[in-house]
C-alpha cells in the first residue's frame, strides 16, 4: 500500500500542492489554474500549508491512517479503510454530513463542505491516472508516494 | 470449530464481527440480532423524514453476513445465557451454543414515570428503526406532534418530522436545548432555526400528567405548568438506558450497565459485553472502537480497552453545524474565551493552560485535534494566544516508521 510520505525540511511553502489539489478536484468543468478560482469555498484544498512561525513548513496532508479514526467514526459506512490498497475511501452519497469524522481525526484534517452535506478529505485523486496531483506538482521533492507496506498496526 | 455468537447489530455488534472474521478466518460466527436489517440509529432521521430508504441507513453493506461467512439470525430476542452450558436461549426455545459470546444489545429509550405515559400505545421512542416505522405510521394518522426532550435525539426526531409538515412541540427540561452540547448563544441559534421550520419550545418545562382516551392514547399532554397540549403522538427522548435485562437474568453481573473488566470481559466467563449496553459511553465510535476490542480479546489477542471519552459530539441541522467536546459547563476556576464574528462562533474552556472545553459553530473543518487536546490534557500554556486558530502545525511531528503523523511538540 501507498502513503504521501512527507519531508518537512524540503518544503518552502509554494503551496503549488495546495491549488494543484483544488484544480484537481474543480468541479466547474473548467481546467488549468489561470481559470481556477481560488477563494469559492467548494474549491478548498484537501492539503494544508502551515508556517511552523520558525521559517519552515509544516505540510498537512491526510495520512490515510492504518487505524484511521475518521473511518472509526463514521455511522453510515461511508468512510472506509480499503485493506487492498491502504486508502480510506469515502463514499458521498452513504455519508450522512454527521461530521463525526471530522471531532475524530486527531490530526483535524477532515472539512465539511460548504453546502453541509458532504466531508472533504484527500481520496488519493483515485480519478487520475497518473496519481496524486500535489506529488506531481511539488517542485521540492517535499511529498512522494510512497510504497510503505504492511501495516504497523491493526 | 470454535463458535463465536454476538447478541445485537448495531454499532459495537457488527464492528465485532467484521473484527473477529479478520482475525479468525474458519471459526462459526452468528449474529442474533432484535432488528430485521442492520442499520444506523444516527441516521434514523433520515428515514423518519423520507431522505432515505431501509437500504439507505445501512452502514454496512447489504450482502456484509455473506461476504464474511456470518450467519445472521434476524427479529428474534435473546432470552437467557446458560453461563455454565455456554449457551444463549432465543424466541420460543431455540439454543445457540458458544465458545465465545459478545453482549451488544445497545440502550434503549426510557420513560419518566409520568401518569399514563408508559401505558400509552402512542408513546414512541426513536431510537430503532421499528421505533421510527411506528411513528411514521402514527404520522399518516395526525400531525400534532409532542417531543419530550431536546437532545439529540429530540431534535433529530422534529428536524425530520418538520421537513414533513408536523405540527411539533418539544418540552425540554433544561432552559435551553440540547443541554448537554451548546451553551446558551449555540441553543439560541438552534432554537430559532427550528422554529423557522414550525416547531415550538418549551423551556424549563417537563411533562407531568396526560388526558388519554378509552384506548389509553394520549390526547393531550399536561405540563407542569398546568397548561394542555392536544397531540396525536408522543416521542419520548428524554434519555437511555444500557439493556442490561438478558444479564440481569442470566446472573452476570451489572449496574447501570453491564459491568465489563479492561478486557471488556463481563463476570461470567467467556462472555463479554461492548457497545452502549456498558453504559461506558453513548456514542457511536466509541462503541464501533469498543466491539472491536472485545472481539481482538475474543480472538486470543490480549487488548486492554482505553476508557472512553463521552464528551463530544457534532451537530448538524439545517445545515447549522456545530462541534462540542469537553464540558463547556465546569467553568469553576476556569478562563472562558468567546470568539464571536458575523459567520463563527467558537468558545474556549481553559483549565492550568489545558483545554477542558472547546465549541465551534459554524465551519467545523480542521477541528478534530481539539478533542485529542481536550481528552489528552495537553498543555497549552505556550499556544494560549492563538487558541482558536490551532493545526496540527502546532504539534508538528513525523512517525518515522510508517510516515503517519504523531504528536511531537
Amino acid at each position: 500500500m501507498k502513503r504521501i510520505m512527507i519531508d518537512p525540511a524540503k518544503c518552502d511553502g509554494c503551496k503549488n500542492c495546495s491549488v494543484a489539489c483544488m484544480e484537481a478536484h474543480r468541479t466547474d468543468g473548467g481546467s488549468g489554474v489561470y481559470t481556477l478560482d481560488l477563494t469559492d469555498p467548494n474549491n478548498i484544498s484537501r492539503n494544508r500549508i502551515v508556517s511552523d512561525g520558525k521559517g519552515g513548513y509544516d505540510p498537512i496532508f491526510c495520512r490515510h491512517c492504518d487505524v484511521p479514526d475518521c473511518a472509526g467514526a463514521c455511522m453510515s459506512g461511508a468512510l472506509v479503510k480499503n485493506m487492498e490498497n491502504g486508502l480510506v475511501e469515502y463514499d458521498e452519497k452513504k455519508c450522512a454530513a454527521c461530521y463525526m469524522c471530522v471531532m475524530s481525526c486527531r490530526y483535524g484534517v477532515p472539512a465539511i463542505s460548504p453546502d453541509r452535506k458532504r466531508m472533504i478529505k484527500c481520496d488519493f485523486c483515485a480519478h487520475l491516472e497518473e496519481g496524486p496531483a500535489c506529488v506531481r506538482a511539488c517542485p521540492k521533492g517535499a511529498i512522494e508516494v510512497k510504497e510503505v507496506g504492511e501495516w504497523s498496526d491493526m | 470449530m470454535e463458535r463465536y455468537v454476538i447478541i445485537g447489530a448495531g454499532a459495537a455488534g457488527i464492528a465485532a464481527a467484521a473484527t473477529l472474521r479478520d482475525f479468525k478466518p474458519e471459526a462459526v460466527i452468528t449474529v442474533l440480532s432484535i432488528d430485521e436489517h442492520v442499520h444506523s440509529r444516527c441516521m434514523l432521521h433520515k428515514y423518519l423524514g423520507r431522505e432515505r430508504d431501509v437500504e439507505g441507513i445501512g452502514f454496512v453493506a447489504p450482502d456484509f453476513f455473506d461476504k464474511h461467512d456470518i450467519t445472521h439470525i434476524s427479529c428474534e430476542t435473546a432470552t437467557r445465557i446458560d453461563t455454565a452450558g455456554k449457551t444463549v436461549y432465543f424466541g420460543e426455545g431455540y439454543s445457540l451454543p458458544y465458545d465465545k459470546l459478545l453482549i451488544a444489545t445497545g440502550a434503549g429509550f426510557f420513560i419518566p414515570p409520568i401518569p399514563h405515559f408508559r401505558e400509552a400505545p402512542n408513546v414512541f421512542g426513536f431510537r430503532d428503526l421499528s421505533d421510527a416505522m411506528k411513528i411514521d405510521e402514527a404520522f399518516g394518522k395526525g400531525k400534532r406532534v409532542f417531543i419530550v426532550g431536546s437532545g439529540l435525539v429530540g431534535l433529530d426526531a422534529a428536524s425530520a418530522l418538520c421537513e414533513r409538515g408536523a405540527e411539533v412541540t418539544i418540552a425540554e427540561m433544561a432552559e435551553r436545548v440540547m443541554p448537554l452540547q451548546t451553551d446558551d448563544y449555540a441553543a439560541s441559534v438552534y432554537q430559532k432555526a427550528f422554529e423557522d421550520h414550525g416547531c415550538r419550545f418549551l423551556l424549563g418545562i417537563g411533562a407531568s400528567d396526560a388526558v388519554v382516551d378509552g384506548a389509553g392514547n394520549i390526547t393531550e399532554v399536561i405540563l407542569s405548568t398546568g397548561e394542555h397540549v392536544p397531540c396525536d403522538f408522543v416521542i419520548m427522548a428524554a434519555g437511555v438506558r444500557p439493556r442490561i435485562q438478558i444479564a440481569v437474568d442470566s446472573g452476570i453481573a451489572a449496574e447501570r450497565g453491564i459491568t465489563v473488566d479492561e478486557h471488556l470481559r463481563t463476570s461470567a466467563p467467556d462472555v463479554y459485553a461492548a457497545g452502549d449496553c456498558t453504559g461506558l459511553s453513548g456514542v457511536w465510535p466509541d462503541a464501533m472502537d469498543q466491539g472491536k476490542v472485545a472481539a481482538r480479546n475474543m480472538a486470543g489477542i490480549e487488548e486492554v480497552y482505553e476508557k472512553p471519552y463521552p464528551f463530544k459530539n457534532t451537530s448538524n441541522f439545517f445545515g447549522i453545524t456545530m462541534l462540542s467536546v469537553g464540558r463547556l459547563d465546569q467553568t469553576e476556576g476556569a478562563e472562558v474565551l468567546v470568539h464571536h464574528t458575523p459567520t463563527e462562533y467558537k468558545k474556549a474552556v481553559v483549565k492550568d493552560g489545558k483545554l477542558t472545553g472547546y465549541l465551534v459553530l459554524g465551519n467545523i473543518s480542521n477541528t478534530g485535534l481539539y478533542l485529542y487536546l481536550i481528552r489528552n490534557g495537553v498543555d497549552l500554556s505556550d499556544k494560549l494566544d492563538h487558541l482558536f486558530q490551532l493545526t496540527f502545525a502546532d504539534f508538528y511531528g513525523i512517525n518515522e516508521k510508517n510516515g503517519e503523523y504523531a504528536y511531537a511538540r
